[in-house]
């Protein structure tokens, strides 16, 4: 069984969405609900491919920004929790999800 | 923490507005895949023959360059765009772009497997022309019979399908008064409505649209409705405050500019983060202001938008600044559009009678005593300047430091 380390995260392929200057607008389609993200999160955003776990992601986080492991791990985690609940991302086990 | 994610339509569009604008982001973008049409409308503005209309590959071209440049609101829309037998191909492309997809159509072509296809490619909200809820009415404007019919039957079908369906009304003077049984219609469905007093010259500027629109006598007791608001003035409504805010239930069913406070002294969206593009690649900034700006054969999408001369100019043009109309004191009840100014009084920056009329009737209906537009009041007094170069010349160099 997978444990949160190994699921991967990819985008709801439902959604529009567009970085501009930074900064990631996406609507959902059905409710036409607006969502923004900040320029740390459209960074998360554009590496969420469903082919990176949360601790991938936070290494990234790490490489590209002036953030602590622990941190940066924390922050990512809340930041797919809270995107998970928008419906904005899904979960793909690792057995279903693409080789990383 | 980190990373933030936000939410709520309107806050996260205000700042978005602003961010576009501020960046000249071409955020919105209306794009008319084809003039063709199986309705003959009388009011039509198009030219519905088949001058050269862009390949399914330039349309995709098209559609990559405005991903690149930061569009996310794009609408299909005609003549009629179930007529392009490439319009899935098109769809699944905008798809793969992640963009925010409407369509505008007749519907008189949606079929359940066509409205499945829709949603399969993420199309969020699809408008439909209504011109009445009577037949005899709307089917004389359109030259189709049985045309209401079968609009009114792809309605439900699109919704089984999760789109959004918006009616749109243009009011004209063969439709006048059937804006309460369009009203009805849209309220027994649990659907949105637009209901638009524009009728525009046709693209090229001959006037044959405009025998079609009401008088602004004629347009009173639909002024008058007070489930309308029509006569309310624009919120903000400051000499400095917002523009294009409409009431409710009024607002243009043809162009994609959105309205926002966010706009500020702006005229409007056209040329500042929204664009119109033709089906034969001619980039404009709205499709009520056709003053070509480039074209999508020759030039890339990004040198058109952000280098283009009549595009820098539009976005030079201050409400504050204007000759006639920022001296206007009842603008709070004027929807003056620039491109209505351009094709009818022959100035992007003027006044124009038509929405000084208009104007004048709301504002005498919402209690101003004795309503007069600048235009009439200066005409009256023989001080309109009549140098379009001359006041143009003034904004540009005025807004440089904008």
């Amino acid at each position: 069984m997978s444990t949160p380390a190994t699921v991967f995260w990819q985008k709801n392929p439902a959604l529009a969405w567009r970085e501009i200057d930074d900064e990631t607008v996406i609507i959902s389609p059905h409710d036409s609900v607006m969502h923004e993200l900040n320029d740390t999160g459209s960074f998360l955003w554009k590496n969420i491919d469903g082919k990176k776990s949360a601790a991938e992601l936070a290494v990234l986080l790490v490489e590209n920004y002036e953030v602590t492991p622990d941190i940066a791990l924390s922050d990512t985690q809340a930041l797919l929790e809270e995107m998970s609940s928008r419906k904005l991302v899904v979960m793909v086990p690792e057995t279903a999800g693409v080789s990383p | 923490m980190t990373g933030t994610l936000s939410a709520a339509a309107t806050p996260v569009m205000d700042r978005l507005i602003s961010r576009s604008v501020e960046k000249h982001r071409p955020l919105s973008v209306h794009f008319d895949l084809t003039y063709r049409c199986n309705e003959r409308c009388v009011h039509c503005y198009l030219d519905h023959q088949d001058h050269g209309e862009l390949t399914t590959a330039e349309c995709l071209k098209v559609l990559e360059d405005l991903a690149r440049s930061g569009t996310l609101f794009l609408t299909f829309s005609g003549g009629e765009i179930f007529l392009r037998p490439d319009l899935y191909e098109i769809l699944a492309a905008a798809r793969r772009l992640h963009f925010d997809i409407s369509l505008k159509t007749n519907a008189l072509l949606v079929t359940p497997e066509r409205a499945a296809r829709l949603g399969e490619f993420g199309v969020r909200r699809v408008q439909i022309s209504i011109y009445s809820d009577l037949p005899a009415v709307h089917d004389a404007i359109t030259k189709v019979p049985g045309s209401l019919q079968r609009t009114l039957a792809a309605i439900p079908i699109l919704l089984q399908y999760r789109l959004q369906v918006k009616l749109a009304c243009p009011l004209m003077q063969e439709n006048l008064m059937a804006y309460r049984g369009v009203i009805a219609l849209a309220e027994k469905l649990g659907i949105p409505y637009i209901l638009d007093l524009t009728i525009t010259p046709m693209m090229d500027g001959s006037s044959g649209p405009l025998a079609h629109r009401a008088s602004v006598s004629s347009l009173l007791p639909v002024l008058r409705d007070p489930a309308l608001q029509a006569c309310k003035p624009r919120p903000n409504a400051q000499p400095d405050g917002a523009v294009n805010a409409l009431p409710p239930a009024f607002g243009s069913a043809v162009s994609s500019g959105m309205e926002s406070p966010a706009y500020n002294d702006l005229p409007c969206s056209a040329g500042h983060n929204s664009c119109y593009i033709s089906p034969y690649g001619d980039v404009f900034p709205c499709v009520q202001l056709p003053q070509a700006a480039g074209n999508l054969r020759r030039e890339k999408f990004d040198d058109i938008w952000y280098h283009a001369p009549q595009l820098q100019r539009l976005r030079a043009i201050r409400e504050s600044q204007l000759p006639i109309c920022s001296r206007c004191e009842i603008r709070s009840y004027c929807e003056r559009c620039p491109g209505l100014a351009l094709m009818e009084g022959g100035n992007l920056l003027g006044a124009y009678e038509r929405a000084c009329a208009l104007a004048e009737e709301k504002a005498r209906l919402a209690g101003v005593a004795v309503p007069v537009s600048a235009l009439h009041r200066e005409r009256d007094t023989a001080s309109v300047p009549t140098t379009p170069d001359a006041e143009f010349a003034f904004l540009a160099a005025d807004s440089s430091s904008h």
